[in-house]
């Protein structure tokens, strides 16, 4: 997994999400992460995972396909953590909360 | 009239007896048959952990039904079926015809934009004359 820069985001992900703060006005490229000095949080520009597989519906059955997108404790991951795209995150956190409410995947795990 | 597609989910205590379930499942089929539904889908996955204790039960027996129907009535029905029933501590239910909807939607489109155009390695938009240099010459 190296750490590639993609060059103006051609590809189907559609580029980084927007940053705050004014960077220098370049659509994509450059490391990720924002000017403020925070940490840098994107180190790889990952695909979405369903983009790719072209996942056209999350079910909220299989578990399976779900699990990688909850944390231990239970909650779902932010999208810069799994790479996912807004629309899949979307429909991806609907069928976790699904699963949740049918004992398929947990609210909480006390830890 | 659409036509609506359901799931529904529901689980049972896991300590009931094989015919009480199935009593149940037949129950809800009789109320789909009057109310002019059809059940596409059983399954029975069975006894199963749950992620969290309900009714102070860790398993439980679940059961899957898909169905479909033109009328909303019946999920109202089959959903007080099961709240009134002694053995399920739990039920779901999911309206999924939108949802297959917008899946064709996108398959669709994505089928005429195959169609349409020869797929490309490059991420870059293809246009027919970027296609002459590629060829082996």
């Amino acid at each position: 997994m190296a750490d590639e820069q993609r060059p103006q985001g051609g590809s189907s992900y559609g580029g980084p999400p927007r940053r705050e703060g004014g960077g220098q006005g370049r659509p994509g490229g450059g490391p990720g992460g924002p000017r403020k000095g925070k940490r840098q949080f994107f180190r790889k520009k990952k695909v979405c995972r369903f983009c790719v597989d072209r996942v056209d519906f999350i079910d909220f059955k299989k578990v399976e396909m779900l699990q990688p997108f909850i944390q231990e404790r239970g909650k779902i991951l932010p999208r810069r953590m799994t790479g996912t795209c807004s629309r899949h995150q979307r429909w991806l956190g609907e069928a976790i909360k699904r699963a949740r409410n049918i004992a398929l995947l947990p609210f909480a795990t006390g830890m | 009239m659409e036509e609506r597609l359901y799931d529904v989910i529901f689980i049972c205590r896991p300590a009931t007896p094989e015919e009480e379930i199935t009593k149940i499942i037949t129950t809800l089929e009789h109320a789909c048959a009057e109310k002019g539904g059809k059940v596409e889908k059983l399954e029975k996955w069975g006894t199963r952990k749950m992620a969290y204790r309900v009714a102070k039960h860790r398993e439980g027996f679940y059961v899957y039904l898909q169905i479909r129907s033109t009328q909303g009535e019946l999920l109202r029905e089959i959903e007080r079926r099961l709240a009134v029933s002694d053995v399920v501590i739990k039920y779901l239910t999911v309206r999924l015809d939108e949802e297959l909807k917008r899946q064709q939607k996108y398959q669709g489109k994505r089928e005429r934009k195959i169609a349409r155009r020869p797929r490309k390695p490059a991420p870059a938009p293809a246009s027919p004359a970027e296609q002459a240099p590629a060829q082996p010459a």
